[in-house]
């Protein structure tokens, strides 16, 4: 989760204690750090290291259905990817898992960061309830959550429709059907990812608020400053680069959703709710096109990538993140 | 619990209880969900396909969880969650114990490059891995394969329990452990009597949040376990929704079954799991 480390050189003399000091280390206790840490790289070099280089590679292979059984498969150069940029198809995927990512993180941050402010200003009881519920929604399980809006939302029996048909705002919506519709249907995943995204926001948000001293917002209150001047000055420069790492994080798991898209939709109707994630995978595994899947997977790679390191080198040139 | 005495006219009790109330409407909103999960599961089935939804289970029956009980194979897919589930947790917590000890009480050549590498294993989607790692274990007969899901499991885990239980190490005064080497203890012996106890707590945190990765993943069972038999509980409670006949009143309690142990845990080290998160983030 979470990966910052202030770095602190101050801190790193006395943090060498593997010898006696002044003495040179024995070989020994130099190799012992490095024996604690090699069955953990081990373990990612063979299922995360590897499996990306034969993405990388995969991406340029034409691997078909064929080529499960024979193992053989034509190197194809850029092939895989010229052809998604010219498909329209994929191009609309890619255009609609910007909008969601957007949409689902710029709502995510926005409420979870006033949620984390709200939570401040309660009463302890009210606190404890609050964040009950919240613990609540972040610890229940992904497909569990799908499952349960999916019922939420059965278009005879679910509460929802009967609840909005209360309402009187958007006329009769017993019987109407949210999964065959594409905005809903698109809509419905996103309320659904903001929801369960929003606890571990909001109280992540909320533990790094409640690290920052009440003597800045006293000296604050002294100058005059009101409080959206105490947003801007204050909170946001200390809890900025709690900020920037939940924006990544969540800009990734928005980006990969899969789970909630798969189970309520299967990227339905008619493709409309497609996300990068979902085409990869119906791309390799409905279509059997292993190479065109990896392709699409490379893209999401590296879009991520590019936006995570424009925003890592950015922090660290402010000297705030690693 | 301090209930709000006697309303008073000050501005700022005023405020305090405008929080309060929307505190306590945004909480109703959003535990709606899991509210309405339970409730399903504990309802009569006949009040479960009725068009006026009740909103409180009455009279309650566990009907539902019967007939979910009852479904065959519903005990080998507990059994096959639990096993993968546990084993990955297990294995990813020795190792990931180990190089969070070297990484934050040593400083060695290449500890940066460590951590990088930390870094930016989490920024590679599982939905992008999810095709080399299949085509992998397809090539080696891995899949349908028990160990080659606990392996999958295991390496997603890693880099946050190692980052966690680093944060966690970090938090225990180093001098604790010179005096126990001063007192004569060997290394091993001091990790083992000194910093292990006083991880314990972390180490559970950090287990539970492990273990709710990989119980509730689904991409991965999906694609790489192929017979019924070897279904986790998130592929079968999937596979439930599409057959023709969707019994909601067995799915929903099915779900709640496979809910609620995780939301139970969750309660417990909710806290602790919050803090061992921004600790590295944002104190310093």
């Amino acid at each position: 989760m979470a990966i910052t480390e202030k770095q602190s050189p101050v801190r790193a003399p006395d943090r060498a204690r593997t010898g006696p000091p002044g003495g040179r280390r024995p070989a020994r206790s130099r190799l012992l750090p490095w024996a604690m840490v090699a069955p953990a790289l081990a373990a990612l070099l063979l299922v995360q290291g590897y499996p990306l280089v034969r993405l990388l590679v995969l991406s340029t292979q034409d691997f078909g259905p064929r080529s499960l059984f024979t193992g053989e498969s034509d190197f194809v150069g850029l092939g895989n990817f010229t052809r998604l940029f010219a498909d329209s198809d994929f191009l609309a995927v890619l255009a609609r898992t910007v909008v969601f990512t957007l949409v689902c993180v710029t709502l995510l941050m926005v409420l979870g960061f006033l949620l984390s402010h709200l939570l401040m200003g309660v009463s302890a009881w009210a606190r404890v309830v609050t964040s009950v519920c919240l613990v609540l929604v972040w610890a229940m399980p992904m497909v569990a959550a799908t499952l349960v809006w999916q019922w939420m939302f059965q278009p005879q029996y679910g509460v929802a429709n009967w609840l909005l048909t209360r309402v009187k705002v958007f006329g009769d919506l017993s019987a109407y059907d949210w999964f065959s519709h594409p905005v809903p249907a698109l809509g419905l995943i996103i309320v659904l990812t903001v929801w369960k995204g929003l606890p571990f926001v909001a109280l992540t948000l909320f533990a790094a608020r409640g690290q920052i001293s009440e003597s800045l917002y006293e000296a604050a209150r002294l100058d005059g400053a009101g409080t959206l001047q105490m947003f801007r000055h204050v909170t946001i420069p200390i809890m900025r680069p709690v900020l920037a790492i939940l924006t990544i994080l969540e800009v990734i798991w928005s980006v990969n959703s899969f789970t909630p898209i798969w189970v309520l939709t299967q990227g339905g109707p008619d493709g409309a709710t497609t996300t990068l994630g979902v085409y990869a995978y119906i791309t390799a595994f409905s279509r059997n096109q292993y190479g065109a899947g990896a392709s699409v997977a490379v893209v999401t790679v590296v879009v991520l990538a590019l936006f995570s390191i424009a925003y890592v080198r950015r922090l660290s040139r402010q000297g705030e993140v690693v | 619990m301090s209930a709000p005495a006697a309303p008073s006219r000050s501005p700022a009790r005023r405020r305090r209880t405008a929080n309060n109330t929307i505190a306590m409407a945004v909480s109703v909103v959003m535990v709606f969900p899991v509210y309405w999960m339970v409730a399903t599961a504990l309802k009569q089935r006949a009040h479960i396909l009725s068009s006026v939804p009740q909103f409180f289970p009455w009279p309650m029956s566990l009907a539902n969880f019967h007939r979910a009980l009852d479904k065959t194979g519903f005990w080998t897919f507990v059994r096959n969650s639990l096993t993968v589930t546990l084993s990955s947790v297990v294995l990813s917590l020795v190792i990931s114990l180990f190089a969070a000890i070297a990484i934050a009480r040593f400083r060695f050549a290449g500890r940066k490059a460590v951590l990088t590498i930390l870094v930016l294993v989490q920024m590679v989607p599982a939905a992008a891995m999810v095709i080399p790692v299949y085509l992998m274990l397809r090539s080696i007969g891995g899949l349908d394969f028990v160990p080659g899901l606990v392996l999958t499991y295991m390496t997603f885990v890693l880099p946050f329990t190692i980052w966690t239980l680093r944060g966690f190490v970090d938090s225990v005064p180093v001098e604790l452990e010179e005096a126990a080497l001063v007192d004569g203890c060997g290394r091993f012996q001091m990790y083992v009597r000194v910093l292990l106890p006083l991880l314990m707590p972390g180490i559970v945190a950090t287990s539970i949040f492990a273990f709710v990765n990989a119980w509730d993943d689904y991409i991965f069972a999906y694609v790489i376990m192929k017979s019924q038999s070897n279904y986790t509980l998130p592929v079968w409670l999937v596979s439930f929704k599409t057959s023709e006949s969707v019994d909601y009143g067995a799915m929903i309690a099915a779900s709640t079954i496979f809910s609620l142990p995780v939301l139970v845990f969750f309660l417990l080290v909710q806290r602790r799991l919050v803090g061992g998160m921004t600790s590295g983030a944002v104190k310093g």
